[in-house]
């Protein structure tokens, strides 16, 4: 072992294992051309995964969700009307200094019809405080057509595929049935004042959004919500945020984050994430063994030479760090080259993948129509590690394998 | 002194058992400028690369000035090569992609000579085997005779005791094959380099001041010359 060690810090070490590396040009390049083609793909499928991940969360979290909500004890089990959470005390622990949060919203929910002359569509009622809405979901950007809300009272604003569905335009009326807290069925009517889109399919086809004063008056709610949306400053600070929310509000209210309310969606991610890394440890798989084969090839063809070597007195250790560090140099060009195609390709794809042809299907899952590929911070450090470890690994058996021969068998080799 | 005691070398391919060397005993002393002679297959390859701690016996010992070679491991091997062998074979003798001077070098870089003075050794020696001006060309840009010489040069510039050549003319033509024999003969006389060839080229035998012939893996005749 410390002659191995020893061996490293030699230079001619070094410059014997690069003038190897480039004593057979073409097979250089092969493996080369392999490790940059399997590294640069796998660094941009990584990001076009983890593009779609961050993208489909970002769309859960922004268009609906934030990062945390708030709702009173019960939710889980039966969410309705009839679990509601005093505005007061909540909106004083939102409005004091609390460390990560953005913006908060209240909401009402309520499950009901909407109608219009041509048709009628099971909703969901969402009363909203127009202004701090337009700070916690991207609903406001979202209008397409008409106003976001704009003056007066009984204005409703709805997806253009809900429109479609009732066959009503922005200007006309629908009416929206529901179950007020008295348990007693109400109806009111709203002009429809703008019309949104979503990649969210159920969002766009089965959602009114109201005000908030509306909402109140309809369902009979005194200063009561159904739910606060909180978003964090960043991602990563939405677990952070849900613990100290939950630590500062009453006791026995419901506070859980956005992988808690979408089980699905987290579990989708995890599962995405998972497939991932299969396709990644198959492609790694293979580079090894084509690595691996190399070596062998290379070490075979020069047992002789390797037998010389250990003649005039190369020591074993040295004769393993000699082969080590070429396989390093072979396996450094190809990462090199990996992420050269790798940051190319993301950088190409930079203005996003267009899965439109598909988006009708996607969109029901969350996932964006464009995907804008992302590597993620710091991962891709991950396959090139990997890559040169496999390199090591790789070429620790022919290595082993030269210097096991005797000399007076490799002197003889042809 | 290499001493070989009563050595048995046997070979097994698939199953089939050839033995080389037949309880063969030798002693080189230092100095000598001695050839094992034999028909192909006779042993004297096998016994060179037993005298060299290429190849380990079968049965008997090898000794290096007293020291039991079978008792050492692959490491002090190489270290004892690195000391006290030089090498030089048949073809093919020289790291490709390293150049002549490189190739000259590389013995004394393993034994930790100071780069200046390998530079002046390796210079040196090469002026010694006449190339000098080829101390930048790789192997594959000379001649064969060039090649046998820069290996001469590689076994003799870490100052050696003994040379172990294996049939070093058997690719050279004549006048080349004379020139490198001229060279080792010359390092015998002014240095006392202890020289032992395998070969059964006539002129190597010719010039040998021994002669050991081998037959069949048995000691056949050894003579001595004045």
């Amino acid at each position: 072992m410390g002659e191995f060690l020893r061996a490293l810090a030699i230079p001619s070490t070094w410059r014997m294992a690069v003038r190897n590396v480039f004593r057979n040009g073409r097979r250089t390049a092969i493996v080369v051309t392999a490790i940059a083609i399997g590294l640069g793909g796998l660094l941009v499928a990584m990001a076009v995964n983890y593009g779609m991940i961050v993208q489909m969360v970002d769309i859960a979290i922004e268009s609906e969700l934030g990062h945390v909500q708030i709702h009173g004890a019960g939710w889980a089990a039966k969410p309705g009307i009839e679990v509601r959470l005093p505005d007061a005390g909540v909106r004083e622990v939102l409005e004091d200094d609390l460390a990560g949060l953005e913006a908060w919203a209240p909401r009402i929910r309520s499950e009901g019809l909407a109608s219009s002359t041509r048709g009628n569509v099971g909703v969901t009622l969402v009363a909203i405080d127009p202004e701090r809405e337009a700070t916690v979901t991207t609903l406001a950007d979202s209008v397409v057509s008409g106003a976001y809300f704009g003056e007066g009272r009984r204005r409703a604003v709805i997806g253009v595929r809900l429109a479609n569905r009732l066959h009503v335009e922005v200007g006309d009326k629908i009416v929206v049935a529901t179950q007020d807290i008295a348990g007693d069925m109400v109806g009111e009517a709203f002009r429809v004042a703008g019309l949104f889109e979503s990649v969210s399919m159920g969002l766009e086809e089965r959602t009114v959004f109201v005000k908030l004063g509306d909402g109140r008056r309809m369902l009979g709610f005194d200063q009561e919500v159904s739910e606060f949306v909180l978003v964090a400053t960043r991602d990563e600070d939405a677990a952070a945020l849900r613990t100290a929310v939950e630590s500062r509000t009453a006791k026995g209210l419901e506070v859980k984050g956005w992988w808690d309310l979408r089980p699905l969606l987290q579990y989708m991610v995890d599962a995405m994430s998972q497939m991932a890394w299969t396709v990644y440890a198959a492609i790694f798989i293979a580079m090894a063994f084509g690595i691996a084969n190399v070596l062998l090839m290379s070490v075979y063809e020069r047992t002789r030479e390797i037998g010389i070597l250990s003649a005039i007195g190369m020591k074993p250790g040295r004769l393993v760090a000699t082969l080590l560090v070429e396989s390093l140099c072979l396996t450094a060009l190809g990462v090199a080259a990996g992420l050269a195609i790798g940051f190319g390709g993301v950088e190409l794809l930079a203005d996003g993948i267009d899965l439109s042809r598909w988006s009708e299907g996607l969109t029901s899952f969350g996932v964006p129509s464009t995907i804008i590929p992302v590597l993620p911070d710091g991962e891709w450090k991950i396959p090139v590690v990997v890559a040169l470890v496999t390199a090591i690994l790789a070429s620790l058996w022919p290595a082993l394998r030269a210097v096991r021969t005797r000399p007076a068998d490799a002197v003889r080799h042809v | 002194m290499l001493e070989a005691i009563d050595i048995t070398k046997t070979y097994e391919t698939r199953g089939v058992e050839t033995k080389a060397l037949r309880g063969v005993s030798l002693a080189v002393a230092d100095g000598e400028f001695t050839a094992l002679a034999g028909p192909s297959g006779s042993g004297k390859t096998t016994l060179l690369n037993l005298f060299g701690a290429l190849d380990t016996p079968t049965a008997g010992k090898i000794l290096l000035d007293g020291q039991d070679l079978g008792e050492l491991d692959a490491t002090a091997l190489a270290d004892l090569r690195l000391a006290k062998l030089g090498f030089v074979f048949q073809a093919y003798n020289l790291i490709p992609v390293l150049s002549a001077r490189e190739n000259v070098e590389f013995v004394m870089e393993l034994q930790g000579v100071p780069v200046a003075d390998r530079h002046r050794r390796a210079h040196a020696v090469l002026d010694q085997v006449g190339l000098a001006d080829m101390a930048e060309k790789r192997p594959l840009e000379m001649s064969g005779g060039q090649q046998q010489r820069v290996a001469v040069a590689r076994a003799i510039v870490s100052e050696p005791r003994i040379v172990l050549a294996d049939e070093p003319t058997a690719n050279l033509d004549s006048k080349t094959a004379a020139q490198l024999l001229g060279i080792m003969q010359r390092m015998n006389r002014e240095q006392g380099v202890t020289f032992l060839f395998s070969t059964h080229d006539p002129m190597v035998i010719d010039l040998a001041r021994r002669v050991v012939r081998l037959h069949d893996g048995e000691i056949a005749s050894d003579e001595r010359r004045e």
